[in-house]
Parts: structure tokens; sequence; C-alpha cells
């Protein structure tokens, strides 16, 4: 074969997979606009596979014309969370409390499409295999991490809607460490009172977080994780009515959280690290306060990020 | 322009430069934001009115005592904020820290630990070798407060509210 012949059939089978299969950050970018384009009701599964592992089933239904979305968890404690807007509501039957956040991250810092390119500087993303989940076609696309302060990501796209229908969270070592899939799913068909909560919470407790963006004088890192920047800083209230800040930090896919609260009057006061899945939560004393850093990321980037707080006076 | 949003929001515009604004917040999204997070900082002091009795005072005293604005940085206030606006993120900031509170009276040595500053890429994170604890009681309120704000809500909608710690788990070992 010449080198022009085989140039140019390189070019035709270029040209083909080219169009069999649209380059990985056109999934991700496909994947972001079903996720807000797109009614649909279904089943999926949370799976934790450390130890003795866990599985947990939730229905999902999602209202586009009001963006309201609806998720029930199936097993365990009876718990029921309705999103709209501009709120988050999270209905506990069993102990009739129910808990509402306002929305401050409305838009941002949630992944905007134009943010999506930007995600190449901390990992490598390709596309991988298909496969067929809950009875649909589907390609997956790979984000391998570059360092091993954040978490890698199988992402698998359902063919014609781009809609996520399964995304595994992978360590260093390639193990899965969670795994969300639907089981069931129908896109369409979506009514307005099917995201109606299912209780009314008539005399239900009702625990406000407040949440508002606000400056938390004094507190930051002494020095940040590379690639995680902070996105947002707000004052909230947590559980019945314990006033703390929060601080997050993000590398644009991967978010911790460190939320700081006076000491005084808290019960618990172990140190050290908690963990359930990819999420890890690590908990320390700063300066009179107890610090709580919540993330999907690596314990490795947690505890750091934990050990980097610190309070300074706000200059006079 | 975000001075002049400041000022839309007093009503202390002309007619003319107004309808210069408003065009600018239906077309700009960084007007937009400034418009929104301006009115999310007003919001946020219109709930100072729950706060106890005295605490105005106890505000106005800590603002005299400080003559730094601590606007929100991120939110990009600008360096010399005019009029309520000012006044509303200096108060903000301040009324956090009372309502927090906050601030140690005393001058902080050095946080005992910190992370290596090291910044070189790529970095070789040493394994975590912190005492492993059971989830803290309220893990639960941490998780609802936290996954409102990761990117990954973007690709997977509410999936990830999906995990709790369960009631089991969360029951002291007997």
């Amino acid at each position: 074969m010449t080198a022009r012949a085989f140039g140019a059939a390189l070019a035709i089978a270029t040209t083909v997979a080219h169009a069999q299969s649209p380059d990985p950050m056109t999934w991700l970018r496909k994947m972001h606009e079903a996720t807000q384009r797109l009614s649909y009701s279904g089943t999926f599964v949370y799976q934790i596979h450390q130890n003795d592992g866990r599985t947990e089933t939730s229905r999902i239904t999602r209202y586009a014309a009001g963006d309201i979305e609806k998720l029930e968890v199936m097993n365990g404690v009876p718990r029921e969370i309705v999103r709209t807007r501009d709120r988050v509501r999270c209905y506990l039957p069993d102990s009739r409390v129910v808990k509402v956040d306002r929305r401050v991250d409305r838009d941002f810092p949630g992944l905007l499409p134009e943010q999506i390119p930007a995600l190449t500087r901390h990992y490598d993303i390709s596309l991988g295999e298909t496969q067929r989940i809950a009875g649909l076609e589907c390609q997956s696309v790979v984000l391998q991490p570059k360092d091993n302060l954040r978490y890698g990501y199988r992402l698998y796209a359902e063919v014609r809607s781009g809609m996520l229908m399964r995304a595994d969270t992978i360590d260093s070592a390639g193990h899965s460490v969670e795994t969300l899939m639907f089981t069931q799913f129908t896109p369409g068909n979506v009514t307005r009172d099917m995201v109606r909560p299912s209780h009314e919470g008539k005399n239900w407790r009702i625990e406000d977080a407040g949440a508002a963006p606000a400056s938390l004088a004094g507190w930051g890192l002494a020095a940040e994780l590379p690639g995680f920047h902070k996105v947002i800083e707000l004052k909230r209230r947590l559980g019945e009515s314990r006033a703390a800040g929060q601080m997050v930090f993000s590398d644009g896919l991967a978010a911790v959280s460190v939320f700081i609260e006076p000491l005084e009057g808290r019960r618990d006061r172990a140190s050290g690290l908690a963990s359930m899945g990819a999420i890890h939560i690590y908990t320390r004393e700063v300066a009179n306060h107890m610090i709580t850093v919540v993330g999907e990321a690596p314990a490795v980037s947690v505890q750091r990020i934990a050990d980097a707080v610190e309070f300074r006076r706000p200059p006079q | 322009m975000k001075d002049r949003i400041s000022v839309l929001m007093d009503g202390e515009l002309d007619d003319g430069s107004a309808a210069r604004v408003i065009d600018a917040l239906a077309s700009e999204g960084e007007a937009r934001e400034a418009w929104r997070t301006y009115h999310l900082i007003s919001d946020a002091l219109g709930k100072s009115r729950m706060l106890s009795a005295g605490f105005s005072d106890r505000v106005a005293a800590a603002l005299a005592a400080e003559p730094t604005v601590l606007a929100p940085r991120r939110l990009g206030v600008p360096r010399e904020p005019r009029r309520w606006l000012a006044l509303a993120a200096g108060v903000a900031a301040v009324s956090l820290v009372a309502w927090l509170g906050f601030a140690p009276q005393l001058p902080l040595v050095a946080p005992v630990a910190q992370a290596p500053k090291s910044t070189v890429a790529p970095v070789v994170a040493k394994e975590a070798n912190a005492a492993v604890v059971p989830m803290p009681s309220g893990a639960n309120d941490y998780l609802l407060a936290h996954q409102a704000f990761s990117p990954r809500m973007s690709f997977q909608g509410m999936a990830p509210y999906a995990l709790t710690v369960s009631g089991r788990a969360q029951e002291p070992r007997r």
C-alpha cells in the first residue's frame, strides 16, 4: 500500500469513527444537557463497594417544565427529597422533620457546559466501552485523574438522549469505590403531581438551614490543595439550629466542604477520619472550633484540606 | 457597572441611566450575578431581624471598631462599594462573626498541623494516616449541606442525595 493510499484509508477510518462516536467532550456536554433538559422517572441503585458493601435503592422523578425533582429512598430510613428552583426540602417522616435549604448553589458552582474543557487540567478524558444498562445502549466516558488527589470516573451516557445511566467512582488502584446506576428508566410522561412531596408536612418541625453567602472573616486554608479552589463561602444552620460556616473547594468535578462550628455545647469531639464510599469526613479542632471536612475525594485530600484550615485575626 | 447596580437598587438613578443598567442586567451574566449577589446580601441582612435584642447596637459598635470593609471577596464586590452596599457587606461579615460566636479573642499561635506546602506537580500524596472513627453524629446534615454544592450534580442530577448514613450505622455500638 502506498503512503497516499494508506493516508486516505486512515482518513476514511477516522471519519467513520467520528460519525459513530463524537469526542468525549461532546459526550460530557450531552450528559450535562440531558440532566437539565429531560423529564424522566426511574429507579436507581447506589452501591458502595468498600467493607461489607451497601446498596440503596431510590426512585427519582424529574419534571423539566417546572425544574422540579423528587427523590424517594426505598430502603432503610424513609426519606424523600424534593428540589425546586430555589429550595431543597428533605422530608423525614419517622421524626416528622422537614429540612429546608435555600439553593444558593443555583447555576453555581455547578458545572457549566463552558467549564467542561477546563476539566482536562486535572483529568485525562477519553471514550470507553459501550454497555447496555437498563435495556438501553450506553457509551462510556473515562475521566482519569492526573494525580491521586482526586478520584477517577467512568460515566455511561445513553447514546440517543445523552442521559447519564451509570457512574462509577474509581480509586487510584483502579477499583470502583461506588456505583450509581439506573435499573429502570422511562423518559417523559411526568406530570407536576408526580413531583409533589408525598407528605404534607403539617405539624412537622421545620429545620431551615438559612444558607446565605457570607464572608467567614479570618478563616481560610494555609495552603490550597492543588487544583481545588474556593468556590463559595456561606453561613448556615446545621441539624436543629447549630450555627455554622461553610467553605466549598472544588476542582470542577469533585467538591470538598469545610464546616466551622463553635465548640461550645458539642458532645462528640472525636477527631479523625470516617469513610462511606467515595465520601470522606474528617474532623479536628482549630481555634476553639470544630472543623468538619466532607467531600467526595480521596481520604488524603480531605485530610490535607482539614489540616490546612486556620484562623487568622482579620487585619485591623 | 457594579456601582451603578448598587445605585439602581438605592433607587437613585435617573430614568435614562436606569434603563441602560437594566438592559445590562438582561444581557450580561456578570451584571446579573452582581444583582443577584447584592440581593442575597440584602436578604441575609433581613434575617438579622431574628437576632437577639441589642444586636444592632453590637453591630454598630463592631462596625465603629472595624474600619476595613470585609466584603465577600469571591463575589467581586467593588473595592470601594457605595452607600448601603458598603454598609451591607460590612454588616454581613461582622454579623456572621457575631452570629457564630466566632473570632477568638486572643491572638492565635500558628496552627499545630499544616498541610505540606509543596505545590510541585504531580503531587505524590502520602496515604492518610488519621485515626479512623465512626461517622460523626449528624453526618447526614453535613452530607445534605455538602451535596448541594457538588458539581457532580450537574451530571448526576439529584442522585448523590440518595446516599446518607443509614440509621443503623448512626446508632452507637452496644
